[in-house]
């Protein structure tokens, strides 16, 4: 086992540096630069020249590349080109925690009530219980967070007042360790919504997923043998039969986890929490290359690590699973 | 395996709360003390890296925060004896994104422009008002009789100040004798020379290419070894320690327009060269305006506080009473708006999509204002079929502007005929003598029925009978709102002349402004696009001649002397633009008004649709202004007590 | 079949079954068992409705025959047809014109009913493309990846991983780009031309449904190959390995009815993804060409007129709500069909 993850730690190193050479180029195959206009005006050639003579962008690409990637090495990600005081890794300093504690709370949420929603409505298969943890499961996934979001602000900030209608409890300067929010009434006061209306569509693919593979797992040959030998109802499930059920919850965690965690651009921009997925979105629009590549390589790193972590966990979950 | 994975997550949000609790130590006022000597010790030392600052500056905030929360305890504990200190009078606001920047040399943007004109101020300022250009910075300035060389007086009395964040004071900054240092004509010599500074890399440089000498400094090569002296030739010169003096290329009568905005401020260059681009934190910044920067989370708030130093507070100018500003930088409108009507913000835009219902119910707080922009279609004078004047001005007389601006757009925008916004010296809005058709009845012109018989009249002629083989491709960049008046005026015109064709396609901003560019290949440019203007300066230099004329601006709808019908109107407009420039004001307004007529109605390079307005709401215990260029937060009224009646309900 | 014994003697009990059941094939079979679960039917002939209204909403399919003009045929309105005066009037309007809306209309007074018949071709077609690339292609890679060597395997799970990592915007702009910039310039020949006529023939989508469903397999594999991870290790593989089963039978017959369920039901609560995706685009101009319209453009067009103009969010996201349902409510009975063993349950 330690020697796979060895391996799979090493193997992280040429697939990191694909992603960021592919990257790299494509986002350099845009048209129009980052320096090309101010607003809507064109800026003239000289202006231009200075700018690009001050990032570098006069250098070939390779060259670019290549000062990017020792950089990077370092842990220097290089300016914002938007943002001209910030460096990327402010950016990232900033924006990766808050981002983080939005999509761990929504996943603890999802995760919480999804897998026991989704085992009572495959126990419970074609019963009212299962149709009634299924109905709620899908609307859950069929409202749009664009419309569930605002009604959920009206409702609850405008017209009842009870909570504040938008914006993160807490921020980069607050954080214990650079990524711990201070748990007090004002961070849960804020975090509510957001996490509800990220939560709800997580927990709805959760629950349908522990479902169907728990009432495939159920109809197993193992799980009649264990009933047939006796064993208690609560030990079969629990123990035989969730094991195997969980498995592709888990095997999507692994994209989900890293995609929530590195923010989500829809619930970040209606809520106005300062979160990664907006800087990606925005550092596109702006052509502002080192954030993009430094947003993406964050995201990618967290997501082969996330991904090796779900491996590890099919061979403790289903020891029939080996990596030799 | 359920309960190992209760337990499993039960540890991990176990071990979450105990490094929370942890990495709170119980830091008293001896550490805070200590750390600040440390700091204290190294912005002192030169040889000290950022990063060891900022890593000493962190520790110290964390040692405080902590400190400060043991006294709040300490307090809790026992009943506090002092009277709880005044709150500072506070707004609530949105600055509507994150600014990208607060250094005045890089400013590009309206909301870098709003923070930086808080805390900068330059030499003179338009009023919200009047819209004149009135003294700021310079008590009064003066030119040569071509207008080519502007003297400006300086105030004597505007200290630099820094916000000190340990003690939460603003401090006067002080020179080498111990002196507060107070903002003179070498401050804005610099501040000018370093926007056109090739090191700087301003984005907005070209703006100040009018002051002899900065396009040479701004195109030099920073490490040839004349630089020097290149940079020393810029006309820009402190004739005393009050007094500056720019030389134009050119007699530019519109100067003390220019130099309003915050690319020509005073900047203080010692702070600048001893640190580098992080000047502009709170800490490090100084500046000399109404208000002092002394927090700056980015991408979630500011503060500015009120600077009690600056000298104009009481008077006309400085006549607001808001201590403490709290920046939010909410981007959703809606979102903006929700938090407006559960009292988190004071005053913010309205949604388009929100406009009708506002204006009905909450009229009283509902106010849409001009501002100074201009939304129009450009015409692709080279792309077929829009290469025929005939049909630019049928598409532009099938534009029904006054239903447009009602029933889409819905902010009381204007109804535009002319390119040139009405907050600008030299401006024509609304003249029936240029492009009547674009106006309605009571307005003098001819309402929007018989232009469409005038536009079928004109296609018939150009060979185009009712629309019939006309293909017209218009383009426009993401957002809603253009999408939704591109798609009215396809409507309208295919309505207007029923047999042509229009194609509507978008493109994101950075590929569009791309895509339209005049150097693009013919088949790739839309024949019609849409883009808005809004002015730098309040004259009409900034409109008919920096963005349009052929010799200048971008020149995307590709105006061109050779063209075969339009060429000599195309050499008339260029000349007229530039005639205008040193001409006398009357003189200059009756030329100004003729490039009007030549570009809208001659022409034809481009449809004016409307000019815009911001709709907002405001609550009843705040008087605001509505402005131009920056938001002048020091003129605002604000009723604490109201405020905080309405809050506690 | 409530008998217990060995895998070894279910195995050997399953294979007589299939014995007795010959002649018959296993979609055969799947499909009757559909028939009997009333929900997913129902779903089902909801969605034909559905994608019969919206093929149907003018005459297009049948113009192309006679020749004439498109008009309208379900859809009272066509869908760009403006009416300035009337606009953002809510639902059941009736004009002097003799005009009537049953749905409203919207900020342009275009009929709210219309707009979302003909919005349902994008929103539909977009799911249905965009599911069937994306299941079609994930379940074949993660079944291989799955049943082969680990070092393979390895390799394969890297290669998705380096897609993960690949940003679908900057793709999907440099897609829109580089096809529309070719459209444009009338230089399009071959292959390129070909997909550029596919491309009108979508609104100018296709390329939007190539690039979600290219890039939406990824979680689809990793489902499928955990899936065949576990499901090979099973007895009944083993004893069909015994007997000598070629790899092919076991794949076929053996592992890909046992891991199809979950992989069904991933994808059916993916189409929401789908259409939201669509609508995201359209949101950051990617999208369909206005003034087509989509439900996801439909409702991202107006969410902020909620509480103002509710019927335009709330038509169209009812529209969508309801078609999600029915595409779960079929996942799940196609999910029982599938599933060998409820059979007869």
């Amino acid at each position: 086992m330690v020697r796979y993850i060895i391996r799979r730690l090493l193997s992280f190193i040429p697939v990191l540096f694909a992603i960021s050479l592919v990257i790299f180029m494509m986002a350099r195959a845009l048209p129009g630069g980052p320096f090309d206009f101010a607003g809507d005006r064109t800026i003239p050639a000289s202006v231009v020249a200075n700018l690009e003579q001050k990032y570098h962008l006069d250098w070939p690409v390779w060259r670019q590349y290549l000062a990017w990637v020792w950089d990077a090495l370092r842990g220097d990600l290089g300016p914002s080109f938007y943002y001209r005081s910030l460096t990327v890794n402010d950016l990232l300093k900033q924006t990766l925690p808050t981002s983080f504690q939005l999509g761990v709370l929504s996943l603890g949420l999802a995760l919480i009530i999804g897998i026991p929603a989704g085992t009572i409505a495959a126990l419970k298969h074609n019963k009212a219980a299962d149709h009634a943890s299924s109905f709620v499961a899908i609307m859950g996934v069929s409202i749009p967070n664009i419309v569930l979001a605002p009604l959920l602000i009206y409702i609850f900030a405008v017209l009842l007042g009870w909570l504040p209608a938008a914006r993160w409890g807490a921020d980069y300067t607050d954080y214990a360790l650079g990524f711990i929010p201070p748990l007090n009434r004002q961070f849960w006061e804020h975090a509510i919504m957001p996490v509800l209306v990220l939560g709800t569509a997580l927990t709805a693919v959760i629950a349908r997923l522990t479902r169907g593979s728990l009432l495939q797992v159920l109809r197993e040959d193992y799980i009649r043998t264990a009933r047939a030998k006796g064993l208690r109802e609560k030990s079969v499930v629990g123990i035989h039969a969730m094991k195997n059920a969980i498995i592709p919850v888990i095997t999507i965690l692994g994209p989900l986890f890293a995609a929530i965690v590195t923010g989500t651009f829809v619930i970040e921009q209606i809520f106005g929490i300062n979160g990664m997925g907006q800087h990606f979105i925005d550092s596109i629009n702006n052509r502002d290359y080192p954030v993009v590549m430094g947003t993406l390589l964050v995201y990618s790193v967290i997501l082969v690590v996330a991904n090796l972590f779900v491996d590890i966990a099919y061979a403790w979950l289903d020891p029939r699973i080996r990596y030799e | 395996m359920k309960s190992k994975l209760l337990t499993f997550m039960g540890l991990l949000v176990l071990a979450g709360l105990v490094l929370g609790a942890c990495a709170q130590p119980a830091a008293d006022d001896s550490q805070v003390t200590e750390l600040q000597a440390q700091l204290d010790a190294a912005l002192a030392d030169a040889g000290a890296s950022d990063e060891e600052i900022a890593a000493l500056q962190e520790q110290l905030e964390t040692a405080k925060e902590a400190a400060a929360a043991a006294a709040a305890a300490a307090a809790e504990a026992v009943p506090a004896e002092e009277p709880m200190e005044p709150q500072p009078v506070t707004l609530d606001y949105n600055f509507g994104t994150e600014p990208p920047t607060a250094d005045p040399s890089l400013a590009t943007d309206t909301t870098s422009s709003n923070l930086i004109g808080s805390i900068f101020m330059g030499l003179t300022d338009q009023d919200d008002v009047t819209k004149e250009i009135v003294p700021s910075l310079a008590t009064s300035w003066a030119s040569s009789e071509d207008k080519t060389v502007w003297t400006f007086q300086l105030r004597d009395d505007i200290p630099w100040v820094q916000y000190n964040t340990t003690t939460g004071e603003v401090d006067p900054v002080l020179d080498d004798d111990g002196n507060p240092r107070i903002v003179n004509a070498n401050d804005v010599v610099y501040g000018v020379k370093r926007t056109c500074d090739p090191n700087t890399a301003s984005d907005y440089a070209w703006l100040l290419y009018s002051i002899k000498g900065c396009e040479a400094l701004n195109s030099a090569d920073p490490s040839a070894e004349d630089f020097q002296d290149v940079y020393g030739a810029m006309s820009v010169v402190a004739l005393d320690d009050f007094t500056v003096e720019f030389t134009t290329e050119f007699g530019a009568g519109f100067f003390p327009g220019v130099v309003s905005m915050a690319n020509l401020y005073p900047t203080p260059q010692w702070i600048i060269e001893d640190k580098g681009d992080r000047w502009i934190e709170p800490g490090f910044i100084v500046t000399n305006g109404a208000y002092v920067m002394s927090e700056w989370v980015h991408g979630d708030h500011l503060i500015l506080e009120k600077n009690p130093l600056w000298p104009l507070w009481g008077t006309d100018y400085g006549s607001g009473n808001i201590e403490r500003i709290f920046g939010v930088t909410i981007e959703e409108a809606s979102t903006s708006f929700a938090m407006y009507q559960n009292d988190e913000l004071d005053t913010a835009g309205v949604p388009l999509e929100e406009v009708d219902r506002v204006k009905a119910e909450m009229a009283s707080e509902f106010k849409n204002s001009p501002i100074n922009c201009t939304y129009y279609y450009g015409f692709v004078t080279e792309k077929p079929p829009t290469d025929d004047v005939r049909v630019r001005k049928a598409l532009s007389m099938g534009i029904d502007r006054a239903t447009l601006v009602e029933t889409v757009t819905k902010g009381g925008q204007i109804p535009a005929n002319t390119f040139t916004n009405p907050l600008n010296f030299g401006q024509h809005a609304e003249d029936p003598d240029i492009a009547p058709w674009a106006l309605t009845e009571e307005k003098g012109g001819t309402g929007y029925a018989k232009a469409v018989e005038m536009g079928k009249g004109l296609l018939a002629e150009a060979g185009f009978p009712n629309g019939a083989g006309l293909d017209i491709l218009l383009m426009h960049n993401v957002s809603e709102g253009h999408a939704r008046i591109a798609q009215a005026v396809q409507a309208m015109w295919q309505e207007a002349y029923p047999e042509m064709t229009v194609s509507v396609e978008t493109q994101e901003w950075r590929v569009y402004l791309d895509t339209i560019r005049a150097s693009s290949a013919i088949e790739q440019v839309p024949n019609v696009f849409r883009l808005g203007w809004c002015g730098d300066y309040p004259h009409a230099n900034n409109w008919m001649h920096e963005v349009f004329n052929p010799d200048e601006g971008a020149n995307r709808i590709r105006l061109s002397v050779d063209d075969p019908q339009v060429g000599d109107l195309v050499k008339e407009y260029a000349e007229t633009t530039v005639a205008a420039q040193v001409a006398s004001p009357a003189e200059a307004d009756a030329l100004y008004k003729r490039a009007e007529i030549l570009l809208n109605d001659e022409i034809v390079g481009i449809a004016p649709i409307y000019y815009y307005t911001t709709v907002n709401v405001t609550k009843p215990w705040l008087e605001r202004s509505f402005d131009q260029i920056k938001r002048h937060f020091f003129q605002w009224e604000l009723d604490w007590d109201a405020k905080q009646a309405a809050l506690e309900q | 079949m409530a008998v217990a014994g060995t895998p070894e003697e279910l195995d050997r009990l399953r294979t007589t079954q299939e014995v007795a059941r010959r002649g018959r094939s296993p979609l055969a079979d799947a499909f009757r068992q559909l028939l009997k679960n009333r929900l997913a039917v129902a779903s089902g002939l909801f969605l034909i409705f559905v994608v019969f209204v919206s093929v149907f909403a003018d005459d297009a399919l049948i113009s192309i025959f006679t020749g004439k003009e498109v008009e309208p045929l379900i859809a009272p309105y066509h869908f760009a047809e403006v009416n300035f005066r009337l606009h953002d009037q809510g639902p059941l309007t009736r004009t002097e014109e003799g005009d009537f809306y049953l749905l409203g209309v919207d900020y342009l007074g275009r009929d709210m009913l219309s707009r979302t018949i003909y919005g349902g071709r994008v929103s539909l077609s977009i799911a249905i493309v965009a599911a069937t690339v994306s299941l079609v292609i994930g379940v074949a890679y993660g079944i291989i990846s799955g049943y082969s060597s680990p070092r393979v395997d390895n390799l394969m799970m890297r290669f998705v991983d380096f897609l993960y990592g690949f940003p679908l915007i900057i793709f999907i702009i440099l897609l829109q780009v580089y096809f529309k910039a070719l459209a444009r310039s009338g230089s399009a020949e071959g292959i390129a031309g070909f997909f550029i006529g596919i491309d009108n023939a979508f609104g100018g989508m296709f390329f939007l449904f190539i690039a979600i469903g290219l890039l939406n397999w990824l979680a689809m594999a990793r489902i499928a190959r955990g899936q065949t991870l576990s499901a090979k290790e099973k007895e009944y593989v083993d004893a069909a390995k015994s007997v000598g089963a070629s790899d092919r039978r076991i794949v076929s017959k053996h592992i890909l009815p046992n891991i199809i369920g979950p992989c069904i039901i991933y994808e059916t609560l993916q189409i929401p993804t789908y259409i939201f995706l669509e609508a995201f685009l359209s949101f950051i101009g990617l999208g369909v060409n206005p003034p087509t319209p989509s439900w996801g453009i439909m409702i991202s067009e107006t969410y902020r007129g909620l509480r103002t103009f509710p019927h335009e969010v709330f038509v169209p996201a009812a529209a969508l709500v309801l078609v999600v349902l029915a595409f779960n409510f079929l996942g799940d009975g196609l999910r029982d069909a599938f599933d060998p063993r409820l059979r007869g349950s």
